[in-house]
C-alpha cells in the first residue's frame, strides 16, 4: 500500500543538486508540500497507482517531474535556466477513499510552461510521456484548474448556447435531434430522406454519425447536397429553423476546411467534427466556425478508449474543459439513463463544466477545483445513445433545459414512420416542459403526463407502447470517489 | 355536478379551523392596534370576512354560489383610516384566497388619466397591470369624472376601469375612496360604478376622545412623553383644531405632534444646559411646545 | 403515412393542442416566479428568420400577476387575433443568459397558408434556397383574406 509520506524532503541545492548521477525526484524539487499555488498556475489532479514499494510523495514528484522538466538523470544544463520556476511541483497527496493502492496528487505548473491558445501544447506536457512512465503502475488525469489568465488566451465556443438559441429562435426547452441510421451504407438520396422526415416531423436537428465522412457508398458532396435539400424543405414546411450536423471530418485539415466551406455555401447553420481529428484540427475549425457564423458540433468519438477505466487514462471532464477552451458548441456528454457509460453525478459534473460560468469544489460530482470560466461561452451538452421518449421526465430532470436530446433509434425506429417518431418525441418533450412549468412533480408523475399527452397524439402512444420496458441498468465503471455523507437515523 | 364529483365532496366544513388557518384574526388584531376607535368600520370588515369564509364553505360543500363581487367604496373625511383599512383588506382577501398576491396599488386621477389623445388607455392599463392580483385603491375617485369638460380623458379611464371590474373580478379588487357627499354625486352620474360595488363602508370622523387617544399613541410610539401640563393643553387643542378649516382627523393630529417635536428641538437648542442633555430632556414635550400653535392664537392664525 | 399536422411550429408548445387561457396563465406564472420580463408580440409573417415581430406593448418588467399579461394578450387578440400569430415571450436578464427564456404561441390566424420553397440551381448541382411566406405576397393588412 502506498503510504503518503507527508514529510518534507531534504531538498538539495547548488552544486550538490546538480552533481551528475541519479537522484530521487522528491529531492530534485518536484515535491514541495509547502508550496502555495499561484493564481496563475495550472493545477492538475492525478490519480496515481504507484509500483509496489514507491512512496506516494516520490511517485507524485516523479509524475510532476516527467510532466515538466525532468529527465531520468541530472543534467547540468538545468543551471542555465530558472529551473525552479519551470519545475512542476507536487504539493499535496490525498488518499483515495476505498482504494488503498491509489492516491490523488495535486501538481502545480507555472503558466509559462505552456504556449497560449494551444491545447496541443498543454496536453503534450500534462498527458505526454508521463503516462508511460514505469514508476507508476497506472495514472489517470482526473481534473485540472486552468487559471483565468491562461483561459483568456483561448477563443472558447465559436457560438455558445445563448447565441445558438437566438440564431435558431428556440427557447425554453431542450433541443431535439436524431442521428441518421443506419450509420453506414445509405446512399446520399436515401440519407436525405431520413433527414427530411425527422426534421419535418418536429426535430430541430439531425446528425451525421461519427464515421460518416466520404466513403464509397456516399461521397461527402452528395451527402451535403441531399441533406440541405431536406433541411430547407423541412424549414419551409414547419416555419422553423432546422439544421443537419454535416460532418466535415477528413484526412487533412485542407479537406476539412473545403467541406466546411461547402456547407457554408449551401446555407447550413451547423457542421460537425469528431474528437479523433486531434486538438490542432479542432482549434483550426473552431476559429473557422467563429469567423463564418457556424455552430460547431463535436462527436466525442474515441474518448472511451482513455476515459472509461477508473485507474488509467483521463476523466472525460478534462476533455470537457479542453473542448470548452479549444472551442466547440456541442459535445456529447452523457445521458444518465441511456445505453452509454454515465453515472448521474459524474454526468452532472460534466454538464456543469460545460455550462456554468463558475464551478465550485464538489468532490461528489468529481469537481476537485474551483474554476472561473473567464467569460468563455457555454457549450451545449448533447445526450445521445439509447434514450427514448418514455424517459422524457428523467431526461428533463437530470439534464435540464440546455441540452440537445438525440433520439436516433427512438425516432427512426418508430412503428408509424420517421415523422411520427419525431412528432412523438416533440409532443413528449413539450408536454413535460409544460408540466414542469406548471409546477407539477413531473419526475414522479412522468408516465402519467406522457399517457395524458398521448391521448391527443397517436404516435406518442405507439412510441410508449413500443419502448415502455427498455432501460439500460448497468453499473457505471466511472463513478465518483466521494459520496455525500449520510448520517444514519438513530 | 356529476354524481361522482358529488361523492367526493366532504361532509363537513370546519369554519373555526379555516378561520384559524387564514390568519384573519391576526390581521384584525393588527388593525385594532393600528387604528383607535372606528368600531363600525371594523365591524363591517369582520362581516365581510365572515361572508367570504361562509362563501368558501358553501363552495367546498358543493352548494350553488356566485363568485362574490368584492369591489368596495370607502367614504369618509381625510385622515379617517381609509388607506390603512384598505391595506388590511388586501391582506384579508389574500389570506382567504380571493386575490392571489395581496399587494395594494394606490393611485389618484393623475396616475390614470393622460394629457393628450391616446395617452390615457395605456396609462390606465399600466396601473391596472401593476395592481393585478391585488387591490387597486383609487383615492378621491370622483376627480375621474369632470362633467364640465366634454372632452375630458377621465371618461376613457372610467370605461376601462368598468370593463376590468366586470371581466377581471377574479384578478383585481377595486376600492374607490373619497368624501361621502362627492362620492354620492359621482355614483349618481356613473351608475356603472355603483352597480359593480358590493360593499360601501362609511368612515366616521373621530370623536374628541378618540383623537386624544390617537395622539397619545403616536407620542408613545415615537418614544416621547407629554408632561401632565402638556396633556391638558393637548386636550384643549383638539376641539379647537376640529373647528378650524382643513381639519383632517388623525392626519391633523399627526401634524400637530410633528410640529410640537419641531418646537421641542428648537427649545432644546436655546436652553442653557444644551451641552448636558439627558434622556428625559430629549423625550419630554412641554406645554409650551404645544401652546405656540396657531390654534391658540385666533388673532393671527399664521403664526 | 403519418404527417406532421401543422405548418407553423415555432415556440415551446406548438405540438400540443392550443393552450387554454388557464394554461397560458400557468406558464406566465412560472415566468413571473423566475423573475422574467414578459412581452406580447404579433406578426402575419411566419418566416423562420422573421426575428422582429411587432411589439404589442412595452415588455412587462414588474408584473406581479399573470392576469396583467393576460390582459394584454386579450387586447392584442381583439385587435390582431383574426389574422395574426401572437406569441408571449419571457426575457431573463440574469448574467450569462440575458436573452429570451420562453417563447410560445398564444394565437394563430384562422387560415395558415405557410411558406413556399423556391430553388435556384447553381453550378455543380448546388442549390440556393429561398423560403418565402405566402402571406407577404399582399401588403400588410390585406393578408389572409
Amino acid at each position: 500500500m502506498a503510504k503518503p509520506d507527508m514529510g518534507k524532503a531534504k531538498e538539495l541545492t547548488g552544486a550538490d543538486r546538480y552533481k551528475a548521477g541519479v537522484l530521487e525526484y522528491k529531492v530534485m524539487g518536484y515535491w514541495q508540500p509547502d508550496y502555495v499555488p499561484k493564481e496563475t498556475d495550472v493545477i492538475a489532479l492525478f490519480r496515481i497507482t504507484p509500483q509496489p514499494g514507491v512512496a506516494a510523495d516520490e511517485a507524485a514528484a516523479a509524475v510532476a517531474g516527467e510532466s515538466s522538466t525532468a529527465t531520468w538523470t541530472v543534467v547540468w544544463t538545468d543551471r542555465l535556466t530558472a529551473a525552479d520556476l519551470y519545475r512542476a511541483k507536487a504539493f499535496r497527496v490525498d488518499p483515495v477513499p476505498n482504494s488503498p493502492d491509489q492516491f490523488f496528487a495535486y501538481i502545480a505548473y507555472d503558466m509559462d510552461l505552456f504556449e497560449p491558445d494551444s491545447i496541443a501544447n498543454l496536453t503534450a506536457s500534462i498527458i505526454g510521456n508521463v503516462f508511460g512512465f514505469k514508476a507508476v503502475k497506472a495514472l489517470r488525469l482526473e481534473d485540472m484548474r486552468i487559471p483565468v489568465a491562461y483561459l483568456k488566451t483561448f477563443q472558447g465556443p465559436p457560438t455558445g448556447v445563448m447565441v445558438e438559441r437566438e440564431r435558431l429562435d428556440k427557447f425554453g426547452r431542450p433541443l431535439l435531434g436524431a442521428t441518421t441510421k443506419p450509420k453506414l451504407g445509405l446512399s446520399g438520396r436515401n440519407y436525405g430522406r431520413v433527414v427530411y422526415e425527422a426534421l419535418k416531423g418536429g426535430l430541430d436537428f439531425t446528425k451525421d454519425d461519427e464515421n460518416i465522412n466520404s466513403q464509397p457508398f456516399m461521397h461527402w458532396r452528395d451527402r451535403f447536397l441531399y441533406c440541405m435539400e431536406a433541411v430547407n424543405r423541412a424549414a419551409a414546411a414547419t416555419s422553423e429553423v432546422k439544421g443537419h450536423y454535416l460532418n466535415v471530418t477528413a484526412g487533412t485539415c485542407e479537406q476539412m476546411i473545403e467541406r466546411a466551406e461547402f456547407a457554408k455555401e449551401l446555407g447550413s447553420v451547423i457542421i460537425m467534427i469528431d474528437l479523433v481529428l486531434g486538438y490542432s484540427a479542432i482549434q483550426t475549425i473552431s476559429k473557422w466556425a467563429r469567423k463564418n457564423d457556424m455552430i460547431l458540433h463535436l462527436h466525442r468519438a474515441g474518448n472511451s478508449t482513455y476515459s472509461r477505466q477508473k485507474n488509467h487514462g483521463m476523466n472525460f471532464r478534462v476533455i470537457c474543459k479542453w473542448m470548452r477552451m479549444a472551442g466547440v458548441d456541442h459535445i456529447h456528454a452523457g445521458t444518465v439513463v441511456g445505453k452509454l457509460e454515465g453515472d448521474p453525478l459524474m454526468v452532472k459534473g460534466f454538464y456543469d463544466t460545460l455550462l456554468q460560468p463558475h464551478t465550485d469544489i464538489a468532490p461528489e460530482l468529481g469537481l476537485f477545483f474551483k474554476q472561473d470560466w473567464a467569460s468563455l461561452g457555454k457549450v451545449m451538452p448533447v445526450a445521445s445513445g439509447g434514450i427514448h421518449l418514455g424517459q422524457m421526465h428523467q431526461l428533463l430532470h437530470y439534464l435540464g433545459e440546455d441540452v440537445v436530446l438525440q433520439f436516433g433509434g427512438g425516432t427512426i425506429g418508430h412503428p408509424d414512420g420517421i415523422q411520427a417518431g419525431a412528432e412523438a418525441n416533440r409532443v413528449a418533450l413539450e408536454s413535460m416542459v409544460q408540466a414542469r412549468n406548471e409546477g407539477v412533480d413531473y419526475l414522479a408523475k412522468g408516465p402519467e403526463i406522457l399517457a395524458k399527452a398521448a391521448k391527443s397524439c397517436k404516435p406518442l402512444q405507439h412510441g410508449l407502447d413500443t419502448w415502455k420496458n427498455i432501460s439500460f441498468n448497468y453499473e457505471s465503471t466511472d463513478t465518483p470517489d466521494f459520496t455525500p455523507q449520510v448520517t444514519p437515523a438513530r | 355536478m356529476t354524481a361522482e364529483a358529488a361523492e367526493k365532496l366532504p361532509e363537513f366544513f370546519d369554519l373555526d379551523g379555516e378561520f384559524a388557518r387564514s390568519n384573519v384574526q391576526e390581521v384584525l388584531d393588527k388593525l385594532d392596534r393600528e387604528l383607535v376607535g372606528l368600531a363600525p368600520v371594523k365591524q363591517r370588515i369582520r362581516e365581510i370576512a365572515a361572508l367570504l369564509l361562509v362563501d368558501k364553505a358553501r363552495r367546498t360543500l358543493g352548494l350553488e354560489t356566485e363568485p362574490p363581487t368584492l369591489h368596495m367604496s370607502f367614504t369618509g373625511n381625510p385622515g379617517t383610516g381609509k388607506t390603512t383599512v384598505a391595506l388590511r383588506m388586501a391582506e384579508i382577501l389574500k389570506n382567504l384566497g380571493y386575490i392571489r398576491q395581496g399587494h395594494m396599488v394606490s393611485v389618484t386621477r393623475d396616475d390614470l388619466v393622460g394629457q393628450y389623445i391616446g395617452h390615457t388607455a395605456p396609462k390606465t392599463r399600466e396601473v391596472i397591470k401593476k395592481a393585478m392580483g391585488g387591490v387597486l385603491f383609487i383615492d378621491e375617485a370622483y376627480y375621474l369624472y369632470k362633467p364640465e369638460n366634454e372632452r375630458d380623458y377621465g371618461q376613457e379611464a372610467i370605461e376601462i376601469l368598468l370593463q376590468v371590474m366586470e371581466n377581471n373580478r377574479d384578478d383585481l379588487v377595486v376600492i374607490l375612496a373619497g368624501y361621502a357627499n362627492r362620492m354620492e354625486i359621482f355614483f349618481q352620474s356613473n351608475p356603472g360604478f355603483r352597480s359593480r360595488i358590493a360593499h360601501h363602508i362609511d368612515f366616521p370622523d373621530y370623536s374628541e376622545g378618540e383623537l386624544l387617544n390617537i395622539a397619545k399613541l403616536m407620542v408613545e410610539k415615537q418614544q416621547y412623553k407629554l408632561t401632565s401640563e402638556a396633556e391638558k393643553v393637548l386636550k384643549d387643542y383638539i376641539p379647537r383644531r376640529m373647528r378650524q378649516p382643513h381639519f383632517a382627523n388623525a392626519r391633523s393630529v399627526r401634524n400637530a405632534i410633528d410640529r410640537a417635536k419641531l418646537r421641542q428641538a428648537n427649545r432644546l437648542f436655546g436652553s442653557k444646559n444644551r451641552t448636558k442633555l439627558t434622556k428625559a430632556d430629549l423625550t419630554t414635550i412641554e406645554a409650551e411646545d404645544l401652546l405656540q400653535s396657531r390654534v391658540f392664537n385666533a388673532v393671527n392664525p399664521d403664526k | 403515412m403519418h404527417e406532421n399536422p401543422r405548418n407553423m411550429t415555432q415556440g415551446q408548445f406548438s405540438f400540443l393542442p392550443p393552450l387554454t387561457d388557464d394554461q397560458i396563465k400557468a406558464q406566465i406564472a412560472y415566468a413571473i416566479k423566475k423573475g422574467f420580463a414578459l412581452s406580447v408580440e404579433y406578426t402575419d409573417d411566419p418566416h423562420p428568420r422573421n426575428t422582429y415581430w411587432e411589439m404589442w406593448c412595452q415588455p412587462m418588467f414588474d408584473t406581479k400577476d399573470p392576469a396583467a399579461v393576460m390582459l394584454e394578450v386579450n387586447e392584442c387578440r381583439k385587435t390582431w387575433g383574426a389574422n395574426h400569430y401572437i406569441k408571449v415571450q419571457a426575457f431573463d436578464n440574469s448574467r450569462w443568459r440575458e436573452s429570451v427564456a420562453m417563447s410560445f404561441i398564444v394565437n394563430r390566424p384562422k387560415h395558415e397558408p405557410g411558406l413556399a420553397l423556391a430553388r435556384t440551381e447553381g453550378p455543380g448541382r448546388t442549390m440556393q434556397y429561398r423560403v418565402h411566406s405566402y402571406a407577404t405576397d399582399k401588403p400588410r393588412g390585406e393578408r389572409y383574406k
